[in-house]
């Protein structure tokens, strides 16, 4: 295990959370996507579920909507099954690659799913929540992909839920249209709504959620507030300009934890900058252009990613 | 079953070209080329055969639209808008209830205009209960047919549907003595029609038209009961490995 792995905050009554999911696993054959995942969101946070491809975000997206069975472990969402809080209409959620039907007109399609649900709010809020209260008398394939991506919003957020999951929502869309789905998106978590995303868009994460949780190999490395999962990366960026350095030089530095060399450019991490910089500046005298940053929200994800690689899992 | 979401459900089959074509457009004009060019004018046998052929169309109509509505849930499925719905409160069977119920629904097209074009283009006489016999008989005995369309759909993709269905439709529809009548047919094709649901589905109601090869009422609601009750025990099973699945 990781040594920077952190326990879920609260370890309260699943009853009182939104979310609560305890020892969860699921493998597929030899894959193990989904490798004993406990986390617990409680109502009303927004919460970033971060983690390169085959992290088991989706699976683990999957068994909290009860689209998918966990081999081991519990889900329990608002206290109750996937299955009871769905048909209660409490869950609304964008899947990855979801479907539009072609035969049928955004607000038909809309108001489709509203007519499933017991409770839901006029087909014509949902359409103007999710920014595309003009394109209701089109049809689907007349659609750019982050128009598709809205109508998909509105879809999960027709049935007014307590809960909203979305799976990587903002894919495929342009950084306008992305920035546009966000402020939608603000309105509803305003609200006191719970809110549990996907992504791959670090900013995203780093801008919209009070929490970020990091999974690795079907495992979460790190779950916080965005500023404590950037400090548990620890560590600082070195940039500098090393006229005639070669990689062994760098890998002999003292606190290196990474590095990148390309020419004469060198970005080296660090654990411990200052010593890092000291003995730089003794091995490569000719250094310049030297900087010195905190490692971002990319760099923690990188760092605590990025480890047993060759443990990848698929899917 | 929730009526908004089935009115929805139907209303999109109309818009699907190919349902209109297959299940609509085709069964009347097939109708009208057989009656005018297979059936001499004079011939004695001329009014039973008409009809016959009527019957035949009009079930080929609701076979057709049970494979449409086939189609349309392997798209579904496959476009994860399945998936979708899983996540309202929308229940299997409610899902699959309401495809069947449209499915159904679909069919009637067919079970009125074939008979309309029948009665005021060749003059076609039944009387009412006859009539009543004819339409309700076609539609609840396509029950199997829209159950064989709602399980094909779950295993195909839709790419495959498209050869798939019209393979089925063909196939069970020249077999089942839709396209030639049985009448027209060698004996052994006679014996090989009877493995199909769409033999049974016409039996159901061809005495009311000819007295000619029938069978009785009780062994064709039968056979479509057994039809009925494999069909729908095999698509649940499906539709329940599939759901789990993904």
């Amino acid at each position: 295990m990781h040594k920077t792995q952190t326990q879920p905050r609260e370890t309260g009554v699943a009853a009182g959370a939104a979310v609560h999911l305890t020892g969860l696993r699921k493998h597929y054959g030899d894959v193990r996507a989904v490798d004993g995942v406990d986390l617990t969101i409680a109502p009303g946070e927004v919460v970033a579920l971060l983690g390169p491809n085959g992290a088991g975000k989706s699976t683990t997206v999957d068994m909290i909507l009860g689209l998918t069975r966990p081999d081991s472990g519990t889900v329990s969402v608002f206290g109750s099954t996937p299955a009871a809080a769905v048909a209660e209409g409490a869950i609304g959620a964008m899947l990855q690659g979801g479907a539009l039907l072609d035969d049928m007109t955004v607000a038909e399609m809309v108001g489709m799913v509203a007519s499933l649900h017991h409770k839901p709010m006029p087909v014509g809020e949902a359409l103007r929540r999710a920014g595309i209260a003009d394109l209701g008398v089109r049809r689907s394939t007349k659609l750019s992909g982050g128009q598709k991506q809205r109508v998909r919003f509105a879809v999960a957020l027709v049935s007014d839920p307590d809960l909203l999951v979305l799976d990587e929502p903002t894919a495929a869309m342009d950084v306008g249209t992305r920035r546009e789905f966000w402020k939608s998106m603000y309105e509803f978590t305003n609200s006191g709504r719970t809110v549990l995303f996907a992504t791959h868009y670090l900013e995203e994460a780093e801008e919209f959620a009070d929490r970020v949780v990091l999974m690795r190999s079907g495992r979460v490395v790190a779950d916080g507030s965005v500023a404590e999962v950037r400090a548990l990366a620890g560590g600082r960026t070195v940039r500098a300009v090393l006229p005639g350095v070669t990689e062994p030089v760098i890998a002999g530095l003292p606190a290196v934890t990474g590095y990148e060399l390309r020419g004469d450019r060198a970005v080296l991490s660090s654990a411990d900058s200052d010593a890092t910089l000291r003995a730089l500046l003794a091995a490569v005298p000719g250094a310049r252009d030297i900087e010195i940053s905190a490692v971002g929200l990319e760099g923690a994800f990188l760092s605590l990613t990025s480890e047993e690689n060759t443990e990848e899992t698929g899917r | 079953m929730n009526p908004a979401y089935l009115v929805t459900e139907t209303r999109r089959s109309f818009r699907s070209p190919r349902f209109v074509l297959f299940a609509v457009a085709f069964p009347v004009l097939m109708f009208l080329l057989q009656a005018s060019v297979f059936v001499k004018a004079g011939a004695p046998d001329h009014d039973a055969t008409v009809k016959v052929l009527m019957v035949n169309m009009m079930a080929f109509g609701t076979f057709a639209a049970a494979m449409t509505a086939g189609t349309k849930l392997a798209i579904e499925r496959s476009s994860g808008w399945q998936r979708q719905l899983r996540l309202t409160p929308l229940s299997g069977p409610g899902y699959l209830g309401g495809k069947a119920v449209s499915s159904m629904l679909v069919g009637l097209p067919a079970l009125i205009i074939v008979p309309v074009v029948a009665i005021f283009v060749e003059h076609v006489h039944i009387d009412p209960s006859g009539w009543a016999r004819i339409i309700a008989g076609i539609w609840l005995g396509a029950i199997p047919l829209v159950l064989l369309g709602l399980l094909i759909g779950q295993f195909g993709t839709p790419e495959s549907m498209q050869p798939v269905s019209m393979l089925t439709m063909m196939g069970m529809g020249f077999l089942g003595g839709l396209w030639i009548p049985i009448e027209g047919m060698p004996a052994w094709m006679h014996t090989v029609a009877q493995v199909t649901p769409t033999y049974w589905l016409t039996q159901l109601v061809r005495p009311v038209v000819t007295d000619e090869m029938t069978v009785s009422f009780a062994s064709a609601a039968g056979a479509l009961a057994v039809f009925t009750v494999v069909l729908g025990a095999l698509m649940i099973k499906r539709y329940r490995k599939d759901s789990a699945r993904v």
